[in-house]
């Protein structure tokens, strides 16, 4: 216990006293928030979400809209005059997402059947996922008033304004994500380095077990990334009021998970290199893609379709989305236990590869 | 000596990689209390050997007992009771002189005081620097503080003092000979014959992974060399048939203008040598006596000098 004690000690102070290392590990990803994130919030904390609601024929249902989905602050209701005239209103981007009540809606609805509403919007606009369930659900509300129908379950009482709408709920957690992968795949360099500099030839000589030797490795590993995890949270909190939502007990788990498989998948990855310098190489080959293939900046659905593939197979779109949707209610691209599967999978099959193909020297 | 109380125990011990015959059937045992040395150039595989012995390289053949234990089958019980200082090895850059140590005990199942450790190799001065901004000769000691955290009864000492200047030599020297004293056997390896001769109580002369010469420094050269070395600089009679004939004379070697004469009876050698420079008219300058070296042994075993 004190020998594992005695090297994590050790490997962190290594770890801190290494400026580079913290550049890479901390200040990278707070500088990427810290950019992204001021870009983002003038384009749309200030400036809010326009939606656009045209009135096809007049009624009340329209005005009781308008009136609902007003008073979530950061929505601004628009009323058209007409449908082409909004449409081409939100091909030039002035608003996010245009509401249609049809002629003769008012009639279905006397008559007790169904009736749709257009809802239009960009695809490749991140803020339409994140608009439509709000939508869906202030409708909900206005159906249920205007029906009079009794509340049968009573939904917890949930402030829609409360709903994540920004930008920056989506960056977060996926840079995050992005400073768990590089923290795991450039970290393992060290034991190429270790390898090179015949240190580990050195710690062979004594009796200290080769697991345990790896153990302290990987101990801090996943320790930086509870720094990692605090820091950017923190820095979000501070700079840009985001909370979050999710229970810390699984960010945490979900972390050390992610750490845990980028260790894995870096030391695989430097199995296969005769030095440190070669690694490197393989490393950032598989890293740099990975970084903008895996829906951390922008969504699965601006990415080309030949790229969907590529992003499907990737662990980081996973720990990204696990992420997304846990700490900041971000609508998920997949469920939670399709991350973690994945992602455990991946740490299985690294692993086995990398006790499989490790050269000592 | 008996095969049981030898603390290091090796017969017939072979390694090759691939067609390099790196150790190819090294035999001998090393006693208790002794420096026993292993000297020979560059490949000759003294590295090889010290890693089949401290267990962190397969051998190919033979039997290897470390302090009654082989190796391969125990290799934690022996390197928990042994020294290691490896040629090539470096240490975590970022930690402290102090902080390295602390580690290494940790790492064994007993240790001495690591404040004691790094002031028995004089880095007292240095506990609080990181390894990286060390010189080379205090990184060497560093490297040997390490094969003396757990206080084991046998020390390797893998060339030592390679790179350093005479001064950190002899400081280094002066702390094998403290590790001897407080009673323990040191096996080194060195390429240096002065060190060879100065610090072992045996030494194996190696060469092509095979032991050619084996014994004290003092008797080596007794054994090889009754006779003792006159070297002189004259160019007149560098490669002269006639200094072979001179009384006394077993040998001679020419390098460049520098003559070196093996004689049973120096007085008789330096009498006739200087009247066959009169003859030649070629007086004889700077002449130097001097017993032989091992480095004369290396020589006259394997015709090259342990260092080309
Ligand atoms: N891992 C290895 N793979 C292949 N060949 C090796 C390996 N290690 C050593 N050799 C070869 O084995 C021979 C003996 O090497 P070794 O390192 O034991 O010599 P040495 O006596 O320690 O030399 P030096 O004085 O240069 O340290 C050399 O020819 C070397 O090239
Ligand atoms: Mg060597």
């Amino acid at each position: 216990m004190n020998t594992l004690f005695q090297l994590v000690m050790a490997n962190f102070k290594e770890m801190v006293r290494d400026r580079m290392a913290l550049f890479w590990f901390l200040a990278f990803p707070v500088l990427f928030i810290l950019l992204f994130g001021t870009i983002f919030s003038e384009n749309n904390d200030t400036a809010s979400f326009s939606i656009g609601l045209v009135q096809e024929e007049p009624g009340l249902l329209g005005d009781g809209l308008a009136q609902a989905l007003g008073s979530i602050p950061s929505l601004k209701i628009e009323r058209g005059t007409s449908r082409q005239q909004e449409l081409r209103a939100l091909e030039r981007g002035d608003r996010s997402l245009v509401i249609v009540l049809p002629a003769g809606l008012s009639r279905l609805l006397e008559e007790g059947s169904s009736a749709e509403i257009p809802i239009y919007y960009d695809e490749t606009r991140q803020s339409s996922h994140v608009l439509l369930p709000v939508i869906g659900r202030v409708l909900d509300e206005v159906e249920r008033r205007m029906t009079n129908s009794p509340r049968l379950l009573d939904p917890r009482p949930e402030p829609v304004h409360a709903v994540r709408l920004r930008q920056i709920d989506y960056l977060l957690p996926g840079v995050l994500a992005m400073a768990i992968m590089q923290l795991g795949l450039f970290g393992s360099l060290r034991l190429a380095y270790l390898r090179e500099q015949k240190i580990l030839k050195r710690l062979g000589a004594t009796p200290l077990p080769r697991g345990m030797l790896l153990g302290g490795e990987v101990i801090v590993r996943l320790l930086m990334a509870l720094i990692q995890t605090t820091t950017i949270v923190v820095i979000g909190a501070l700079v840009f009021r985001v909370t979050v939502l999710g229970s810390w007990f699984i960010v945490v788990g979900l972390v050390l998970m992610g750490a845990a498989t980028f260790v894995s998948l870096g030391y695989m990855l430097v199995s296969f290199a005769r030095s440190e310098e070669s690694g490197h190489g393989i490393i950032q080959l598989v890293q740099f893609p990975m970084m903008f293939i895996s829906g951390i900046f922008f969504p699965v659905n601006m990415m080309p379709g030949f790229l969907r593939p590529v992003m499907k197979a990737m662990p980081l779109t996973y720990l990204a989305d696990a992420l997304r949707q846990v700490m900041t209610g971000t609508p998920p691209q997949y469920s939670l236990a399709t991350d973690v599967t994945v992602l455990g999978a991946w740490l299985i099959v690294t692993f086995a590869l990398g006790i499989r193909f490790f050269q000592w020297e | 000596m008996s095969l049981n109380n030898s603390i290091v125990n090796v017969q017939d011990l072979r390694k090759y990689y691939g067609k390099v015959r790196a150790v190819d059937g090294l035999s001998f045992t090393v006693e208790k209390g002794e420096i026993f040395g292993m000297l020979g150039p560059n490949g000759a595989g003294k590295t090889t050997t010290v890693e089949v012995l401290v267990g962190i390289r397969k051998r190919d053949s033979g039997t290897v007992f470390v302090l009654g234990m082989d190796p391969e089958r125990q290799p934690m019980a022996v390197k928990d009771r042994i020294g290691v200082q490896l040629q090539t090895a470096s240490m975590y850059p970022r930690l402290t002189v102090s902080e390295v140590v602390r580690l290494f005990c940790s790492f064994y199942s007993r240790h001495l005081e690591p404040a004691e450790i790094i002031s028995q190799v004089g880095l007292q001065n240095k506990a609080g620097t990181q390894i990286k901004n060390l010189s080379g000769g205090q990184v060497q000691r560093l490297a040997i503080a390490l094969a003396m955290v757990n206080d084991g009864d046998l020390v390797f000492l893998d060339e030592p003092t390679t790179g350093l200047d005479p001064q950190a030599r002899r400081n280094l020297w002066d702390v094998v000979f403290s590790l001897k004293k407080s009673g323990k056997t040191i096996f080194l390896t060195t390429h240096y014959m002065d060190e060879a001769e100065r610090l072992c109580d045996r030494v194996a002369v190696i060469d092509h992974g095979k032991i050619i010469a084996l014994g004290s420094p003092h008797d080596l050269i007794r054994d090889h060399f009754l006779e003792r070395a006159l070297e002189f600089i004259q160019p007149a009679l560098a490669g002269d048939e006639r200094l072979s004939g001179l009384s006394g004379v077993t040998r001679v070697r020419g390098n460049g203008e520098r003559v070196t004469l093996y004689t049973t009876d120096v007085p008789r050698t330096i009498a006739s040598l200087m009247e066959l420079g009169e003859v030649v008219g070629a007086p004889i300058k700077d002449m130097v006596i001097r017993q032989a070296t091992l480095e004369d042994v290396f020589l006259k075993l394997t015709g090259r000098r342990i260092r080309e």
